[in-house]
Formats: C-alpha cells, structure tokens, sequence
C-alpha cells in the first residue's frame, strides 16, 4: 500500500487553475521525483499535501486511509514535513531558533541549552559545506541565499516526519552542499522514509530520484520509473505529446530585421540576481527571455526599466546612454514597462479607469490640469486597440477582470508611443482570450517598428512570439536560440540544464 | 549558480553592527544618557536619589505600557487602545475600593479586578484583531472608543478619590527605599523571565513572516491573541501606577499616553513591521520621552513653547536612534 496518495487534487485561485487534477503516490523507502514546467501546479500539490492550502476537490490518503489536513500544524501530527521553494524564515531570528521554531524544546520557557543541541545535530548533517558565519546563533538575515536555504533544509529535517517534501531544495546551492545534501536523503530513504522531490535538474533527478511524476498544466500526465526513462522522454511528457518533436514557432522573423535599427543596446549589465547580460534589440523586434522562473529575467527588466538599478554595465536608447535611475527617467525616454504583478506594479486601486489610464501620459506630457473629456479621447484608441472591454470610464478598476484591468495598465503606454515596451510576464493570471488580444496587440506594435522584450513564465508564448529567445540559468544568459532552434524542446533543455 | 550567492564583503564597523543587533537598544540608551547629563547640568537635583525616584515615579506607568506595546508589535500589530484600557482598569479599580470599603482586603481584590479587566480588554482586542482580521490600527481605535466609552459609564466625573492605603504605599518608602524602586526592579525581573518565553520568541516568528510562521506550523492565531492579552494585562499594571501616583479615579487619564506609548516602542529600537526588537528598548523609550519633558521644564522654556520643544526633541531623539543604528549597518 502506498504511504500517500493524492487523488484528483484541484485548487483554483481565482480566475486562475493552478492545479487541475493533481495525482500522486508515495511509497515508503522511496525518493519520488515531481516535475513539470513553471506554474504546472507542482508547488501547488505540496503545499496542498503539507496542509498550507486547501484543496477545492480531491482525496488525500495516507496508509490507506482517507485524512482531511486544514493546517501545517494537523499534517506534521500526521508525520509531514516540507521545505517550502519560497523558505519559511523567521529573518531575525538565530538559526536554531528557525530550525526547531514549531517545536522549540522546553515548557514554558525556551530550553537554550537543549534548543541549541538539538539544532547542532542537524547543522552538523551539514558539517564542512555550511560555509563562514553559519552558526547556532547566526540570525538568518545575516545567511548567504545558499545558507538559508540550507536552514530551511534542517528544518525540514528536523521534523522527523516520515513523509518529508522538498520543493526546490537545491536552487541556490553549491556542488558541495548538493551532495552532502543527496547522501542525507539516501540515508533517510533507507530509513524507509518517503520523500518527495521538486528539481530543474536532470542530473540531479537521475542521480537521486527512484519514481518521477510529471505535471503538466495543472494535470498528472504519467508516473515512471526512473531505470526505465531518460531524460528526453520526461522533457517530451512535460511539453506534451503531440508538440514533443521539433515543431517550430509560429512567427518568422521578418526579412528586414537584419537591416533594421538599433533601439536598445545592453552591454555587459550586472545587478542583483544577473550579471553580464548583453544584447542588441532592433527596431519591431520581438526578444523573447526564457528559461525556468526567477533566473534573472524579471530582474534584467526591471533594472532597463529603473526601478532596481544595475550595479555596472552599459545601456543605451536610441544610440544615447541611458541612465537607468528611476522609472521616472527611462519614461522621459520612452521606456514601457508592464509587469505580470498587477497589483504591485500596475493597477492603481480603488481609482475609475480614466485615472488607471492617463498617468503616463500625464508624466510625459507634464499635464497639470487636463479636462476629463480630452483625456478620454486620448484615452479610447488605445483601450479600443486591445478590445478593452469596460462600462465607463469613472467605474473603478477593480470592477474588472484581470485580463481587462492588465489590457487597461498596457493602454496606459501606448497613448503616446514608447520607443521600448518591456514586457515582464504580462499574462499571469488573465485568461486566454485576453492573453490572445494581447498578444495579437504586442505583434501589432512591433510591426509598426516598437521594440519588444517580453519575459514570460510560459514558454508557448515565447515560442509563438519572439523572434529570438535568450535563455536565463542562474543570472546569465546560457543560450540564444534563434530560427528554426525556437523549438519547445530546445528551450526545455537550455532552460533544465545544470547551470 | 554559486557565483550569484556570494554575499557583498563585509565592511568595517562589524563589531558595532553586531552589538546593535544583538542590543538594539543602544542609540537609545545613548540619547538616554546624554538626556541624563543635560537634565544634570540644568538641574543638578534631577539626577538625585529624589529626582530618578520622582522620575520613575511618575513615568513607570508609561514604562509598563510600552512593554504592553511592545509585545503587540512584536507580532506586527498595534494596539490603539492601550490608553483606553489604562482608563477603564483605573476608574474600575477606583470605584470598586472605594465600594468594598477602601481598606486593605478592598485594595487587593480592587487590583485583582483591575487585572482581570485589562485580561478581558486584550483578549477582545485579539480576537477582533486576529480571529476576526480587521486592521490592528483601526480596530483598536475602535475598541478604544469602546472601552473609553465603558470607563465613563463606569466614573463619568473624575475625581473619586483611591483610598490612602494604595496611594500611600505606592508613593512611600519600605526600608528606607521607594516604593516604586521595589516596583522598577519587579519590572526588570519579569520582562527578564518573559523574554526566555516560548510566548516570545513565537511572536517574534509570527511578526517576522506570518506566512511564514503559518507554514512552519505555528497557531498564528492564537500567538496574536495571547500578544493581546498580555499587552492588557501589563496595561492594567500600568492603570495602577498612574492610580498610585494620581490617587483617583479619571475616565480619560489614559488617552494622551497611548500614542506616547507607541512613540517610546518605536525610540526603543523595536520595528513597527514587527519580528525585531527588545521590552528592554521600550522601557528606555518611555523614559526619554519623560526626561525631554522635564529638561523642557529645566532649561525654561516658556510654557506656551514647551510643546514644540518637545515635539521636535522627541523628532531629534528618533532620527538619533535611526542614524546610530543605520550608520552601525552600513
């Protein structure tokens, strides 16, 4: 009998399907490997398995018996531990305290003593490959990424639970802290413990994993033994069947690009979370930044932008050094930027849509007093070239779906054109209607001679859009793919390789 | 992958850095002395025997307030209506010593009540908080209103006096030393004692990252609850400092110290976003807000300026705080 089963899980957030049918089985003594592309709804399972959300529909069993967890606390009574991809830290707390913060030893008091032994037998799992400054007492906050991610990792482990998780444990280690880390899990495998294991990598599954279950777009797709697949056969299931082949995009690029001018130049720009990242951006071209999510990508856009600005490198608009120091600048200089976060980068709340609209606009033109009526016609063409559908201009923002108040924040760049529209993963969590007007508008644009950099977390859109894709690993770009190169597969491969 | 995870070299000033993290309440025990020194220099008797027991005498009930803060902003809350509870435990004790008699037996169970009141109050503040989910800071105004509301229902005119026993005691010597002295010290062991809590070190977690404290399995909830609870509990111990040092009962003589007690939290090095701080800071806080005021009595200044000589003193002292410990970072 298996130890966990998940059978049919779905979870829904809104507009968005994060997990459709979401199935899982868990021997003890096992390593089970989950993969699948970004947003596939991996994370989405564990954390519905770990008790942290709640599923809409579906079963959990354990040893057989049907269980319902409503919180972290109910699944580790019922022996489930997780490291979670996004780390669970307490930042100013030391990292013992971290490590055993649900079950800190003592009564009513804290047992220092014993809190800190305790702790010391899991860092000391770790002995050697913790790297300076990693201590008991060391706060979090002070800890390299690596470091907290080893953190996170002990605390995992010190749960002791028999069914233990790791979504993306490895991301931010080092080759060294990687395979301490894999003979801790060989050893707990041994125990007879089961774990479940999230990676990009291939080696690492292959190294480690006994079962793999792919996910794809919020549905299980198969489960396989490792000795009895290969790395090409569990890309082609995470791409899908009928596309695994060399299937090429659906937009060629344009004769003239060749010859078409240089709007954006980048050369050689660092930053946090990138470095030396260089490319020649032409006018009406679209360029695609792929690879798995989080390698930089959003990172590089924002720094153009100049809402994080880069530590060293060269930018320059249109033959002219751009000096990305705010927002406000690089708007002067005919930057767009849209962000996939809405709320945190787009929507102004709560306010009609004429005000959602117009702000760009009102920047650019240095507009301190303005009539409604002409702004609304500056307004319209924009909203009616993306199909915005909205009932009047004083509603308020929020009245609309995502995919129209996302339509309403792009309208905003276009009443007067910008040079270079940065596009950083502008389709989360709108629907597909509208990810297709927006899509028809973005190659509209860059037929009309914009210059595009869209980021997007899904890769169909990468390929059936950009005219060249740079792919991200770890902060720097490891591949352009270019022509007829713009496969689904080659992009799965540049993006899964091991930095 | 690991050439992105080196982490920047570290600079000079470690060894500061380090002290102010461990004890960030060092800018304010800085500004503190310096306020010693001044209020010293202007009025050498301040800095008496007579002049700190004054001294603590009548800021000890602000003192304890910003430690009932501070275990509310340990978690990343806030609580507005910590005034409002020193009012209702004030005018509930009052009136009920003054009902049982005014002797001894009355003081105790009047101060048992006065407890069991300010209990109650924080244990309605974390559920409309933290079951509820409303907005710490507008919640809690709003309970404040109810709660100043109660206190008037219960003593509409000030003035009833507190019998001369507690008054008395609080304002008088036990072997040759003051009362609040005693009092002061009792302060110190308790916050000691608290700070080796589970208690705190939860809130800290939860005021770090509630999501995060969520996912690692701690009852998020209950930990705000309980952060409540324990403010009202510490505001009724200072409802019955300011009894002591008032000797009666006023429906409103908690209201001003609220925002006081937050001020004082926040020069005491704790962070309003929660997860970082010390009790220790808050209490040092309270006493610089208490020491501008009396070295804007010392140095002179005309009554009519003396607010906004103190209001920028108090700005002064922030941004004194906030360069140290800035500086000690970089």
């Amino acid at each position: 009998m298996a130890r966990l089963v998940a059978k049919a899980v779905s979870k829904t957030y809104g507009a968005t399907k994060a997990l459709r049918r979401g199935d899982l089985e868990v021997e003890a003594g096992e390593v089970h490997v989950l993969i699948g592309s970004n947003g596939s709804g991996k994370s989405t399972l564990c954390k519905i398995v770990a008790g942290s959300v709640r599923p809409d529909s579906g079963e959990l069993l354990l040893d057989g018996k049907p269980v319902t967890i409503n919180d972290p606390q109910e699944a580790k009574t019922y022996g489930i531990g997780i490291f979670y991809q996004e780390l669970s830290l307490a930042a100013h707390r030391t990292v013992a305290e971290n490590i055993l913060l649900s079950n800190l030893p003592g009564g009513v008091f804290v047992d220092r003593k014993q809190l800190v032994a305790t702790a010391s037998r899991y860092i000391a799992l770790f002995d050697g490959v913790t790297g300076e400054g990693f201590s008991a007492g060391a706060t979090v906050e002070a800890l390299r990424p690596d470091q907290r991610q080893l953190v996170e990792i002990m605390k995992a482990l010190s749960t002791e639970a028999p069914i233990l998780i790791f979504d993306e444990p490895t991301s931010a280690l080092d080759r060294a802290q990687v395979d301490r880390f894999f003979d801790i899990l060989r050893r707990l495998k041994a125990e007879g413990r089961s774990i479940v294991f999230i990676s990009h990598r291939m080696d690492e599954i292959f190294a480690l994993g006994d079962r793999v279950t792919v996910i794809r777009d919020g549905e299980t797709v198969a489960t396989k033994r490792i000795d009895e697949t290969d790395a090409a056969e569990v890309i082609r299931l995470m791409v899908g069947g009928e596309s695994a082949g060399m299937e090429t995009a659906a937009r060629a690029p344009a004769a003239n690009k060749a010859a078409a001018q240089t709007v954006l130049s980048v050369g050689n720009l660092s930053g946090v979370g990138f470095h030396n990242v260089s490319f020649d951006l032409a006018a009406g071209e679209i360029l695609g930044l792929g690879g798995l999510h989080g390698q930089g990508q959003s990172a590089v856009l924002r720094a153009l932008f100049g809402a994080s600005p880069p530590s060293s490198g060269s930018v320059s608009l249109k033959g002219e050094p751009l000096d990305a120091n705010s927002p406000r600048a690089t708007i002067k200089r005919g930057v767009a930027y849209v962000s996939g976060d809405r709320r945190r980068d787009g929507v102004i709340a709560g306010r009609p849509i004429l005000e959602n609209v117009t702000p760009i606009h009102a920047l650019k033109q240095r507009l301190a007093l303005a009539a409604p009526s002409s702004l609304r016609d500056r307004a319209k063409p924009a909203l009616e070239a993306l199909r915005t559908k909205f009932a009047g201009f004083g509603h308020p923002i929020s009245s609309l779906s995502g995919g129209n108040q996302q339509k309403i924040v792009i309208a905003r760049w276009l009443i007067d054109r910008p040079d270079v529209l940065l596009l950083d993963d502008p389709t989360k969590g709108i629907d597909l209607s509208a990810k297709t007007d927006l899509f028809q508008l973005i190659r509209k644009l860059a037929a009309e001679g914009m210059a595009i950099v869209l980021y997007s977390s899904e890769d169909a859109e990468l390929l059936g859009n950009a005219d060249r894709i740079l792919v991200f690993n770890g902060g720097g770009v490891t591949r352009e793919l270019t022509g007829a190169d713009r496969t689904a597969f080659n992009l799965y491969q540049a993006a899964y390789e091991a930095a | 992958m690991s050439d992105i995870a080196i982490a920047p070299p570290k600079t000079a000033g470690h060894g500061l850095k380090r002290a102010i993290e461990r004890f960030p309440f060092l800018p304010a025990l800085l500004i503190l002395v310096v306020l010693l020194v001044l209020n010293g220099l202007y009025q050498p008797r301040s800095v008496s025997l007579v002049g700190i027991t004054g001294l603590v005498k009548t800021y000890l009930a602000l003192m304890l307030l910003a430690v009932a803060q501070t275990y509310v902003v340990y978690a990343g809350d806030i609580d507005l209506s910590a005034g409002a509870i020193v009012s209702l435990v004030n005018v509930s004790i009052i009136t009920a010593m003054d009902a049982l008699g005014g002797g001894t037996s009355a003081v105790l169970l009047g101060l048992g009540l006065g407890l069991l009141v300010g209990l109650a109050c924080g244990i309605v503040n974390g559920i409309v908080v933290a079951a509820l989910r409303l907005q710490a800071i507008v919640a809690t105004f709003a309970t404040s209103i109810f709660f100043t509301g109660l206190a008037l229902y219960v003593l509409p005119v000030a003035g009833t006096p507190a019998p001369t026993a507690f008054w008395r005691t609080y304002g008088g010597r036990i072997l040759d030393i003051p009362f609040v002295m005693y009092a002061a010290v009792l302060l110190a062991v308790l916050l000691l004692v608290l700070a080796r809590t589970q208690l705190t070190t939860r809130l800290l977690a939860v005021g770090d990252d509630q999501q995060a404290a969520y996912q690692s399995g701690l009852p998020v909830t209950r930990i705000r609850i309980t952060g409540y609870a324990l403010a009202g509990l510490f505001a009724a111990l200072a409802a019955f400092c300011i009894t002591g040092d008032t000797a009666s009962g006023d429906p409103l003589v908690g209201g001003k110290m609220t925002l006081n007690s937050v001020a004082a939290v926040v020069l005491g090095g704790t962070a309003l976003a929660g997860g970082f701080g010390t009790v220790t800071g808050s209490v040092i806080g309270a006493l610089i807000i208490g020491l501008i005021g009396s070295l804007v009595f010392f140095v002179g200044t005309p009554s009519e300026w003396q607010n906004l000589v103190q209001g920028v003193a108090i700005l002064v002292a922030l941004m004194v705080g906030i360069l140290v410990s800035r500086g000690a970072r970089r």
